[in-house]
């Protein structure tokens, strides 16, 4: 068992999606935080970005910096489930498990009907009844 | 959901707890200690904080029981191992990224340069510290050699000094010999005649002085009976 880990120590930094843009239309900063700050208040640096609403040809785009994540990581930086998410996604990472458990409950029953189509991937259902 | 609503509590009989409580927090500095204030100007929604522990339930949440969501034995099974395989690898990345960190702060660019300066900063210093000990070691020398010929000096003075005592001592012990040889010491062939001479002339220890100078002789002589021209006064031998 290797002796006294380094990087399991919490540094108090994390990294996490930032939201951006404007009402309805979010456009998320991944991000390196300490993580007593709130979620629009000082970052330490940015380290990709993160577009939720689909584009024209209905992509996601997602940017991540590989090298600067590495390097946060070696130093001890926390990482929020969905950017552990997106880096599975891109093979960066392993596969999180929540994109699995996500697909197979997909699969398994059709989401009920809205008046909004519903943003299928990462971000999670409209909950609202009311729309 | 609710956006920028202050709730009011109206009065109810008798019970005025809250009149008025703001529940959201505004984002840019903490709730319960201002420390963290972003110089950015957010003009973002504010954010739910938690409602005040006295404040009681709302009515419409008094009977609602929330549904638990149950998962078969098999899926929570399926997900647990998903999670600990995925944990498991997560901790061997992390280890792995933190010592290629360290070999690459070793191995790169800046760690070389820095080597190198020290490496020459080194070596200055092993110069100046070798050139100040040889001064130091110059002065010593000469410190050393002062020193050397006092000392030698101070023994040489010592030593005469000691002879001449000795000289002198020597003087002083011939001269108490032979003052001692003079005393008329009692050989073999004077004690005859000294025995005589000692029990023909007795000795009277008994006498007693005067302050003036005058010595009475004798154990019984009083001091009236001797009229003051025929004292006789003491001289020294």
């Amino acid at each position: 068992m290797a002796s006294a880990l380094p990087t399991f120590t919490k540094i108090g930094k994390v990294i996490r999606l930032n939201r951006h843009g404007c009402t309805n239309r979010p456009f998320y900063h991944i991000v390196v935080q300490k993580t007593k700050d709130n979620q629009d208040g000082p970052v330490i640096e940015q380290v990709g970005s993160f577009d939720a609403m689909p584009n024209s040809k209905n992509e996601k785009l997602v940017a991540l910096n590989f090298e600067r994540i590495q390097y946060w990581l070696a130093q001890g930086a926390g990482l929020s489930d969905p950017v552990a998410q997106l880096l599975g996604l891109s093979g960066f990472l392993p596969n999180h498990p929540r994109t699995l458990i996500q697909a197979w409950k997909n699969r398994r029953e059709p989401p009920r009907e809205r008046k909004i189509k519903a943003i299928k991937g990462i971000a999670p259902p409209l909950d609202n009844p009311k729309l | 959901m609710a956006d920028d609503v202050t709730k009011k509590q109206k009065k109810l009989a008798g019970n005025t707890l809250f009149t008025h409580f703001i529940m959201f927090g505004s984002s840019g500095s903490r709730v319960l200690n201002v420390i963290n204030i972003s110089y950015l100007q957010s003009r973002s929604k504010r954010v739910w904080v938690r409602k005040p522990l006295g404040s009681p339930m709302a009515k419409s949440k008094i009977f609602r029981i929330t549904p638990k969501p149950a998962l078969p034995e098999d899926e929570k099974a399926e997900i647990k191992r998903l999670f600990d395989n995925y944990k498991n690898s997560m901790k061997s990345i992390r280890q792995y990224f933190f010592e290629q960190s360290l070999k690459q702060a070793e191995s790169g660019e800046v760690a070389q340069t820095k080597h190198r300066l020290e490496d020459q900063e080194h070596e200055q210093l092993v110069e100046e510290n070798r050139l100040e000990n040889e001064k130091t070691a110059m002065l010593r020398e000469e410190k050393l050699k002062i020193q050397a010929e006092k000392t030698q000096q101070n023994v040489l003075a010592s030593l005469i000094k000691k002879e001449g005592e000795a000289k002198l001592h020597e003087i002083q012990i011939e001269a108490f010999l032979t003052k001692q040889m003079c005393t008329p010491f009692i050989q073999a062939e004077n004690i005859e005649k000294a025995i005589e001479d000692a029990l023909a002339n007795p000795v009277n220890f008994n006498f007693a002085l005067d302050l003036d100078g005058y010595i009475y002789r004798g154990k019984d002589t009083s001091i009236d009976t001797i009229p003051e021209e025929k004292r006789e006064r003491l001289s020294r031998n």
